[in-house]
Protein backbone atom coordinates (compact mmCIF):
# COMPACT_ATOMS: atom_id res chain seq x y z
CA UNK A 1 0.00 0.00 0.00
CA UNK A 2 1.82 3.17 -1.51
CA UNK A 3 1.16 6.28 -2.62
CA UNK A 4 2.33 6.71 -5.97
CA UNK A 5 4.07 9.91 -6.22
CA UNK A 6 6.94 9.99 -7.59
CA UNK A 7 9.94 11.73 -6.11
CA UNK A 8 11.48 14.33 -8.29
CA UNK A 9 7.33 15.46 -8.58
CA UNK A 10 7.27 16.54 -5.15
CA UNK A 11 10.51 17.98 -4.76
CA UNK A 12 10.66 20.17 -7.48
CA UNK A 13 6.62 21.21 -6.69
CA UNK A 14 6.87 24.59 -4.81
CA UNK A 15 4.90 25.05 -1.42
CA UNK A 16 6.23 24.81 2.15
CA UNK A 17 3.63 22.49 3.50
CA UNK A 18 3.46 18.75 3.85
CA UNK A 19 5.90 18.21 1.03
CA UNK A 20 8.09 15.40 2.71
CA UNK A 21 5.15 12.93 3.83
CA UNK A 22 3.29 13.33 0.29
CA UNK A 23 7.11 11.37 -1.00
CA UNK A 24 6.61 8.84 1.36
CA UNK A 25 4.44 5.71 1.35
CA UNK A 26 1.95 5.60 4.17
CA UNK A 27 3.23 2.07 5.28
CA UNK A 28 6.35 1.78 7.84
CA UNK A 29 8.19 -1.86 9.15
CA UNK A 30 5.62 -1.42 12.08
CA UNK A 31 2.19 -1.38 9.80
CA UNK A 32 3.80 -3.78 7.71
CA UNK A 33 4.27 -6.31 10.52
CA UNK A 34 0.47 -5.37 11.75
CA UNK A 35 -0.71 -5.96 8.22
CA UNK A 36 1.38 -9.48 7.76
CA UNK A 37 -0.23 -10.27 11.79
CA UNK A 38 -3.64 -9.37 10.36
CA UNK A 39 -3.64 -11.73 7.28
CA UNK A 40 -2.14 -14.63 9.43
CA UNK A 41 -4.71 -13.87 11.88
CA UNK A 42 -7.95 -14.37 9.30
CA UNK A 43 -6.43 -17.40 8.12
CA UNK A 44 -6.90 -18.92 11.56
CA UNK A 45 -9.92 -17.51 12.16
CA UNK A 46 -11.10 -18.52 8.76
CA UNK A 47 -9.74 -22.54 9.96
CA UNK A 48 -11.53 -22.11 13.31
CA UNK A 49 -14.65 -20.38 12.44
CA UNK A 50 -15.35 -22.81 9.24
CA UNK A 51 -13.89 -26.30 10.45
CA UNK A 52 -12.34 -26.40 13.81
CA UNK A 53 -14.98 -25.34 15.94
CA UNK A 54 -18.23 -27.54 16.70
CA UNK A 55 -21.44 -27.12 15.53
CA UNK A 56 -24.30 -25.41 18.07
CA UNK A 57 -26.58 -27.93 19.50
CA UNK A 58 -29.76 -26.13 18.46
CA UNK A 59 -28.31 -23.56 15.70
CA UNK A 60 -25.76 -25.67 13.90
CA UNK A 61 -23.32 -24.23 11.33
CA UNK A 62 -24.89 -21.35 11.56
CA UNK A 63 -23.61 -20.59 14.95
CA UNK A 64 -20.41 -19.98 13.03
CA UNK A 65 -21.52 -16.52 11.50
CA UNK A 66 -21.08 -15.69 15.52
CA UNK A 67 -17.32 -15.45 14.88
CA UNK A 68 -17.52 -12.58 12.74
CA UNK A 69 -20.91 -10.67 13.97
CA UNK A 70 -19.25 -10.20 17.80
CA UNK A 71 -15.81 -9.28 16.93
CA UNK A 72 -17.09 -6.62 14.79
CA UNK A 73 -19.60 -5.09 16.55
CA UNK A 74 -16.83 -4.92 19.19
CA UNK A 75 -14.20 -3.26 17.44
CA UNK A 76 -17.22 -0.89 15.88
CA UNK A 77 -17.68 -0.22 19.83
CA UNK A 78 -14.04 0.48 20.03
CA UNK A 79 -13.81 2.29 17.45
CA UNK A 80 -16.72 4.63 18.43
CA UNK A 81 -14.97 5.11 21.33
CA UNK A 82 -11.51 6.32 20.30
CA UNK A 83 -13.16 8.62 17.89
CA UNK A 84 -14.62 10.10 21.07
CA UNK A 85 -11.05 10.18 23.09
CA UNK A 86 -9.29 11.39 20.37
CA UNK A 87 -11.97 14.36 19.92
CA UNK A 88 -11.79 15.38 23.49
CA UNK A 89 -7.99 15.51 22.99
CA UNK A 90 -8.20 17.71 19.82
CA UNK A 91 -10.82 20.04 22.42
CA UNK A 92 -8.19 20.01 24.97
CA UNK A 93 -5.78 23.28 24.70
CA UNK A 94 -2.81 21.55 25.97
CA UNK A 95 -3.45 18.55 23.18
CA UNK A 96 -5.01 20.17 20.49
CA UNK A 97 -3.72 19.15 17.20
CA UNK A 98 -5.49 18.28 14.22
CA UNK A 99 -3.57 14.72 14.46
CA UNK A 100 -6.61 13.89 17.41
CA UNK A 101 -8.90 15.00 15.00
CA UNK A 102 -7.88 12.56 11.96
CA UNK A 103 -7.30 9.91 14.11
CA UNK A 104 -11.42 10.52 14.88
CA UNK A 105 -11.85 10.54 11.23
CA UNK A 106 -10.07 7.95 10.59
CA UNK A 107 -11.74 5.67 13.36
CA UNK A 108 -15.45 6.79 12.91
CA UNK A 109 -15.05 5.59 9.49
CA UNK A 110 -13.19 2.10 10.69
CA UNK A 111 -16.56 1.76 12.83
CA UNK A 112 -18.77 2.34 10.47
CA UNK A 113 -17.29 -0.38 8.30
CA UNK A 114 -16.87 -3.33 10.87
CA UNK A 115 -20.64 -2.62 11.88
CA UNK A 116 -22.20 -2.41 8.17
CA UNK A 117 -20.71 -5.88 8.22
CA UNK A 118 -21.86 -6.91 11.67
CA UNK A 119 -25.63 -6.04 10.17
CA UNK A 120 -25.18 -7.83 6.73
CA UNK A 121 -23.53 -11.22 9.20
CA UNK A 122 -26.22 -10.81 11.37
CA UNK A 123 -29.45 -10.65 8.83
CA UNK A 124 -28.30 -13.54 7.46
CA UNK A 125 -27.82 -15.31 10.67
CA UNK A 126 -31.53 -14.08 12.26
CA UNK A 127 -32.79 -15.26 8.49
CA UNK A 128 -31.41 -18.83 9.61
CA UNK A 129 -32.30 -18.58 13.11
CA UNK A 130 -35.02 -16.18 13.53
CA UNK A 131 -36.52 -17.02 10.35
CA UNK A 132 -36.50 -13.03 9.46
CA UNK A 133 -33.78 -10.98 8.15
CA UNK A 134 -34.72 -7.86 10.14
CA UNK A 135 -37.12 -7.44 13.10
CA UNK A 136 -37.85 -3.87 15.43
CA UNK A 137 -36.53 -4.97 18.21
CA UNK A 138 -34.96 -2.84 21.13
CA UNK A 139 -31.19 -4.54 19.95
CA UNK A 140 -31.55 -4.20 16.39
CA UNK A 141 -33.02 -0.74 16.47
CA UNK A 142 -30.56 0.87 18.69
CA UNK A 143 -28.03 -0.65 16.51
CA UNK A 144 -29.53 1.26 13.40
CA UNK A 145 -29.67 4.40 15.16
CA UNK A 146 -26.03 4.46 16.45
CA UNK A 147 -25.04 2.96 12.73
CA UNK A 148 -27.26 6.07 11.17
CA UNK A 149 -25.51 8.24 13.86
CA UNK A 150 -21.80 8.12 12.68
CA UNK A 151 -23.13 8.04 8.73
CA UNK A 152 -24.12 11.35 9.79
CA UNK A 153 -21.15 11.89 11.81
CA UNK A 154 -18.66 11.33 8.47
CA UNK A 155 -21.48 13.41 6.57
CA UNK A 156 -20.36 16.45 9.22
CA UNK A 157 -16.77 15.92 9.00
CA UNK A 158 -16.92 16.49 5.09
CA UNK A 159 -19.22 19.94 4.94
CA UNK A 160 -16.05 21.62 4.43
CA UNK A 161 -14.59 24.52 5.37
CA UNK A 162 -11.26 24.80 7.52
CA UNK A 163 -9.37 22.02 9.10
CA UNK A 164 -9.68 23.74 12.61
CA UNK A 165 -13.78 24.32 11.78
CA UNK A 166 -13.90 20.76 10.78
CA UNK A 167 -12.22 19.38 13.81
CA UNK A 168 -14.31 21.33 16.17
CA UNK A 169 -17.71 20.35 14.64
CA UNK A 170 -17.28 17.20 14.43
CA UNK A 171 -15.16 16.51 17.95
CA UNK A 172 -18.55 17.85 19.45
CA UNK A 173 -21.04 15.37 17.90
CA UNK A 174 -18.14 12.18 18.51
CA UNK A 175 -18.51 13.34 22.04
CA UNK A 176 -22.30 13.06 22.27
CA UNK A 177 -22.49 10.39 19.38
CA UNK A 178 -20.68 8.03 21.76
CA UNK A 179 -23.14 7.50 24.49
CA UNK A 180 -25.36 5.44 22.52
CA UNK A 181 -23.02 2.55 22.89
CA UNK A 182 -24.07 1.50 26.30
CA UNK A 183 -27.67 1.81 24.66
CA UNK A 184 -26.69 -0.10 21.96
CA UNK A 185 -24.92 -2.60 24.42
CA UNK A 186 -27.31 -3.25 27.33
CA UNK A 187 -30.65 -2.65 25.30
CA UNK A 188 -30.67 -6.53 25.74
CA UNK A 189 -30.79 -5.98 29.62
CA UNK A 190 -33.26 -2.56 29.67
CA UNK A 191 -35.80 -3.88 27.29
CA UNK A 192 -36.91 -7.13 25.98
CA UNK A 193 -35.27 -8.14 22.14
CA UNK A 194 -35.65 -11.01 19.97
CA UNK A 195 -32.26 -10.90 19.79
CA UNK A 196 -29.81 -13.31 22.71
CA UNK A 197 -28.60 -11.68 25.58
CA UNK A 198 -25.15 -11.32 26.22
CA UNK A 199 -23.46 -14.90 26.18
CA UNK A 200 -19.67 -13.77 27.11
CA UNK A 201 -19.74 -12.48 30.14
CA UNK A 202 -22.52 -15.03 31.53
CA UNK A 203 -20.04 -17.99 30.34
CA UNK A 204 -22.69 -19.70 28.87
CA UNK A 205 -20.75 -20.67 25.62
CA UNK A 206 -18.94 -23.84 24.58
CA UNK A 207 -15.26 -23.51 25.08
CA UNK A 208 -13.89 -23.69 21.50
CA UNK A 209 -16.58 -21.45 20.62
CA UNK A 210 -15.22 -18.96 23.14
CA UNK A 211 -11.71 -19.51 22.26
CA UNK A 212 -12.66 -19.25 18.19
CA UNK A 213 -14.53 -15.89 19.19
CA UNK A 214 -11.12 -14.83 20.44
CA UNK A 215 -9.64 -15.47 17.81
CA UNK A 216 -11.71 -13.34 15.57
CA UNK A 217 -11.39 -10.44 18.46
CA UNK A 218 -7.61 -10.55 18.35
CA UNK A 219 -7.27 -10.46 14.55
CA UNK A 220 -10.55 -7.85 14.31
CA UNK A 221 -8.38 -5.65 16.49
CA UNK A 222 -5.06 -5.94 14.76
CA UNK A 223 -7.09 -5.14 11.45
CA UNK A 224 -8.44 -1.90 13.23
CA UNK A 225 -5.11 -1.13 14.07
CA UNK A 226 -3.77 -1.44 11.03
CA UNK A 227 -6.46 0.25 8.96
CA UNK A 228 -5.78 3.59 11.39
CA UNK A 229 -2.64 4.15 10.76
CA UNK A 230 -2.92 3.95 7.02
CA UNK A 231 -6.14 5.90 6.88
CA UNK A 232 -5.01 8.53 9.62
CA UNK A 233 -1.77 9.40 7.39
CA UNK A 234 -3.58 9.22 4.39
CA UNK A 235 -5.95 11.79 5.69
CA UNK A 236 -2.59 13.90 6.72
CA UNK A 237 -2.07 13.85 3.08
CA UNK A 238 -5.25 14.84 2.10
CA UNK A 239 -5.03 17.51 4.52
CA UNK A 240 -1.54 18.91 3.26
CA UNK A 241 -2.44 19.15 0.02
CA UNK A 242 -5.37 20.60 0.54
CA UNK A 243 -2.97 23.50 2.62
CA UNK A 244 -0.32 23.34 -0.11
CA UNK A 245 -3.20 24.33 -2.84
CA UNK A 246 -4.22 27.45 -0.63
CA UNK A 247 -0.95 28.13 -0.59
CA UNK A 248 -0.24 28.14 -4.12
CA UNK A 249 -4.19 29.93 -5.20
CA UNK A 250 -2.44 32.74 -2.70
CA UNK A 251 0.96 32.65 -4.29
CA UNK A 252 -1.07 33.55 -7.48
CA UNK A 253 -2.81 35.94 -6.51
CA UNK A 254 -0.04 37.72 -4.77
CA UNK A 255 1.71 37.93 -8.59
CA UNK A 256 -1.49 38.97 -10.36
CA UNK A 257 -1.83 42.10 -7.69
CA UNK A 258 1.80 42.92 -8.11
CA UNK B 1 -31.49 -28.63 0.15
CA UNK B 2 -32.27 -26.28 2.67
CA UNK B 3 -28.89 -27.09 4.46
CA UNK B 4 -27.37 -26.50 0.85
CA UNK B 5 -28.85 -22.80 1.04
CA UNK B 6 -27.73 -21.94 4.89
CA UNK B 7 -24.28 -23.33 3.92
CA UNK B 8 -24.82 -20.87 0.89
CA UNK B 9 -25.67 -18.03 3.41
CA UNK B 10 -22.73 -18.77 6.23
CA UNK B 11 -19.99 -19.00 3.31
CA UNK B 12 -21.32 -15.88 1.96
CA UNK B 13 -21.11 -13.84 5.37
CA UNK B 14 -17.15 -15.39 5.22
CA UNK B 15 -16.77 -14.30 2.02
CA UNK B 16 -18.47 -10.98 1.98
CA UNK B 17 -16.25 -10.40 5.27
CA UNK B 18 -12.92 -10.98 3.32
CA UNK B 19 -14.58 -9.39 0.30
CA UNK B 20 -15.23 -6.08 2.67
CA UNK B 21 -11.81 -6.32 4.34
CA UNK B 22 -9.56 -6.70 1.30
CA UNK B 23 -11.74 -3.72 -0.34
CA UNK B 24 -11.82 -1.30 2.50
CA UNK B 25 -7.79 -2.14 3.42
CA UNK B 26 -7.07 -0.80 -0.51
CA UNK B 27 -9.34 2.37 0.27
CA UNK B 28 -7.87 3.30 3.71
CA UNK B 29 -4.27 2.82 2.19
CA UNK B 30 -4.18 4.33 -1.51
CA UNK B 31 -5.44 7.85 -1.92
CA UNK B 32 -6.51 7.09 -5.87
CA UNK B 33 -7.94 10.76 -5.94
CA UNK B 34 -6.07 12.06 -8.84
CA UNK B 35 -5.48 15.81 -7.30
CA UNK B 36 -2.65 18.10 -9.06
CA UNK B 37 -0.84 20.24 -7.21
CA UNK B 38 -2.40 23.70 -6.77
CA UNK B 39 -6.36 22.29 -7.40
CA UNK B 40 -8.59 23.12 -4.48
CA UNK B 41 -11.52 22.78 -6.28
CA UNK B 42 -13.47 20.88 -3.50
CA UNK B 43 -13.01 23.48 -1.34
CA UNK B 44 -14.67 26.56 -2.85
CA UNK B 45 -18.18 24.27 -4.34
CA UNK B 46 -20.91 24.15 -1.87
CA UNK B 47 -20.62 20.21 -0.84
CA UNK B 48 -23.95 18.84 -2.06
CA UNK B 49 -23.17 15.41 -1.01
CA UNK B 50 -22.69 15.81 2.69
CA UNK B 51 -25.62 17.71 3.01
CA UNK B 52 -28.29 14.93 1.43
CA UNK B 53 -26.49 12.31 3.14
CA UNK B 54 -27.20 14.36 6.34
CA UNK B 55 -30.75 14.74 5.31
CA UNK B 56 -31.32 11.25 4.99
CA UNK B 57 -30.01 9.77 8.12
CA UNK B 58 -31.76 12.55 9.98
CA UNK B 59 -34.95 11.29 7.96
CA UNK B 60 -33.81 7.85 8.73
CA UNK B 61 -33.07 8.54 12.24
CA UNK B 62 -36.89 10.04 12.82
CA UNK B 63 -37.97 5.97 11.66
CA UNK B 64 -35.60 4.73 13.88
CA UNK B 65 -36.68 6.88 16.86
CA UNK B 66 -40.40 5.67 16.15
CA UNK B 67 -40.00 2.02 15.48
CA UNK B 68 -38.41 2.24 18.82
CA UNK B 69 -40.82 3.90 20.11
CA UNK B 70 -43.99 1.30 19.06
CA UNK B 71 -42.47 -2.17 18.56
CA UNK B 72 -39.07 -1.99 20.50
CA UNK B 73 -39.78 -1.33 24.09
CA UNK B 74 -42.33 -3.74 24.62
CA UNK B 75 -41.41 -6.26 21.44
CA UNK B 76 -43.39 -9.14 22.93
CA UNK B 77 -45.98 -10.03 25.96
CA UNK B 78 -44.79 -13.41 27.87
CA UNK B 79 -46.99 -16.06 28.16
CA UNK B 80 -48.04 -15.26 31.75
CA UNK B 81 -48.82 -11.72 31.39
CA UNK B 82 -51.72 -12.26 28.49
CA UNK B 83 -54.86 -11.00 30.48
CA UNK B 84 -52.90 -9.42 33.13
CA UNK B 85 -50.73 -6.84 31.66
CA UNK B 86 -52.63 -4.21 29.98
CA UNK B 87 -50.70 -4.31 27.05
CA UNK B 88 -51.41 -7.96 26.63
CA UNK B 89 -55.10 -8.14 27.10
CA UNK B 90 -58.16 -7.91 24.10
CA UNK B 91 -58.32 -7.54 20.88
CA UNK B 92 -55.08 -6.47 18.99
CA UNK B 93 -51.80 -7.53 17.11
CA UNK B 94 -49.80 -8.79 20.08
CA UNK B 95 -46.71 -10.84 19.71
CA UNK B 96 -46.30 -13.25 22.85
CA UNK B 97 -42.99 -15.08 23.75
CA UNK B 98 -42.92 -18.78 25.55
CA UNK B 99 -41.35 -22.50 24.80
CA UNK B 100 -42.92 -24.60 22.76
CA UNK B 101 -44.43 -27.57 24.79
CA UNK B 102 -42.73 -30.90 24.12
CA UNK B 103 -45.28 -33.30 22.49
CA UNK B 104 -47.70 -30.05 21.30
CA UNK B 105 -47.14 -29.58 17.86
CA UNK B 106 -50.02 -30.67 15.79
CA UNK B 107 -48.97 -31.03 11.98
CA UNK B 108 -51.58 -31.09 8.97
CA UNK B 109 -51.15 -34.27 6.52
CA UNK B 110 -49.02 -32.03 3.91
CA UNK B 111 -46.45 -31.33 6.78
CA UNK B 112 -47.28 -27.85 8.14
CA UNK B 113 -47.86 -27.36 11.12
CA UNK B 114 -51.82 -26.42 12.57
CA UNK B 115 -51.31 -26.02 16.54
CA UNK B 116 -48.80 -26.18 19.44
CA UNK B 117 -48.88 -24.50 22.82
CA UNK B 118 -46.31 -22.49 23.81
CA UNK B 119 -45.32 -21.99 27.98
CA UNK B 120 -43.41 -19.62 30.14
CA UNK B 121 -43.71 -18.87 34.04
CA UNK B 122 -45.59 -21.54 34.52
CA UNK B 123 -48.61 -20.93 32.36
CA UNK B 124 -49.20 -22.09 29.15
CA UNK B 125 -51.21 -20.95 25.64
CA UNK B 126 -52.59 -22.88 22.75
CA UNK B 127 -51.55 -21.32 19.64
CA UNK B 128 -53.38 -21.87 16.29
CA UNK B 129 -51.13 -21.71 13.59
CA UNK B 130 -53.60 -22.94 10.60
CA UNK B 131 -53.18 -19.82 8.89
CA UNK B 132 -49.56 -18.48 10.06
CA UNK B 133 -46.48 -17.84 7.55
CA UNK B 134 -43.70 -20.67 6.98
CA UNK B 135 -41.91 -21.91 9.37
CA UNK B 136 -38.56 -21.20 10.65
CA UNK B 137 -36.43 -24.61 9.83
CA UNK B 138 -35.54 -24.55 14.25
CA UNK B 139 -38.80 -24.80 15.06
CA UNK B 140 -39.22 -27.43 17.45
CA UNK B 141 -40.30 -28.55 20.69
CA UNK B 142 -38.46 -26.80 24.11
CA UNK B 143 -37.71 -23.68 21.66
CA UNK B 144 -38.54 -20.76 22.72
CA UNK B 145 -40.38 -18.96 20.31
CA UNK B 146 -42.09 -15.25 19.58
CA UNK B 147 -45.37 -15.74 18.11
CA UNK B 148 -47.26 -12.79 16.12
CA UNK B 149 -51.27 -13.08 16.29
CA UNK B 150 -54.26 -12.40 17.69
CA UNK B 151 -55.91 -13.38 20.86
CA UNK B 152 -58.98 -14.71 20.30
CA UNK B 153 -61.05 -16.80 23.56
CA UNK B 154 -58.17 -17.53 24.84
CA UNK B 155 -55.79 -18.70 22.18
CA UNK B 156 -53.15 -16.94 19.94
CA UNK B 157 -54.15 -17.10 16.63
CA UNK B 158 -50.78 -17.12 15.19
CA UNK B 159 -50.01 -15.55 11.67
CA UNK B 160 -46.33 -15.44 11.99
CA UNK B 161 -43.56 -16.83 14.10
CA UNK B 162 -39.62 -15.81 14.86
CA UNK B 163 -37.88 -18.57 17.02
CA UNK B 164 -35.76 -16.49 19.75
CA UNK B 165 -32.69 -18.19 20.00
CA UNK B 166 -31.23 -18.00 23.70
CA UNK B 167 -27.86 -17.09 24.66
CA UNK B 168 -26.45 -20.59 25.08
CA UNK B 169 -23.96 -22.44 22.97
CA UNK B 170 -23.23 -25.93 22.97
CA UNK B 171 -21.11 -27.96 20.95
CA UNK B 172 -23.61 -30.72 19.09
CA UNK B 173 -23.45 -34.11 20.77
CA UNK B 174 -25.51 -36.89 18.83
CA UNK B 175 -26.48 -39.01 21.84
CA UNK B 176 -27.33 -36.29 24.13
CA UNK B 177 -30.16 -35.08 21.23
CA UNK B 178 -30.83 -39.27 20.84
CA UNK B 179 -31.71 -38.89 24.66
CA UNK B 180 -33.40 -35.99 24.51
CA UNK B 181 -35.77 -36.88 22.10
CA UNK B 182 -38.77 -38.14 23.75
CA UNK B 183 -37.80 -36.24 26.93
CA UNK B 184 -39.27 -33.45 28.73
CA UNK B 185 -37.80 -29.99 27.96
CA UNK B 186 -34.78 -30.32 29.89
CA UNK B 187 -35.08 -26.70 30.57
CA UNK B 188 -38.43 -26.23 31.84
CA UNK B 189 -39.85 -22.68 30.91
Amino acid sequence: MTMTTTASESSTAPGPVGIRSLRSATATPFTRAIGLATIAGMVWLLGFGLFVSPKDQVQKDAVRIMYVHVPTVYLAYLAFTVTAVASLAYLWKRTRSLTWDRIAGASAEIGVFFMAICLITGSVWGSISWGTYWVWDARLTTTAFLFATYIGYLAVRRLGGSHESRARRSAIMAIIAVVEIPLVHFSVEWWRPLHQNESVSKGELDGLMLFTLFVGIVTFTLFYAWLLLHRQRVMYMEDAMDDRGLDLALAERRQEVQ
Amino acid sequence: MIAMQYALKILGSYGLTVAGVVAYAIYTAVDLTPREPGDDGPRKRRRWGPILVLAVVIAGGGVVVSKFLTSAIDYYCNVDEIGAKGSCTGDRRIRVQGTVDQGSIVESPDGGVEQFSISFNGKSVPVDYSDGAAMPALFAACIPVVVEGRLRGGRVVGTNLEVKHTEKYEAENADRIATSENAPCSQPA
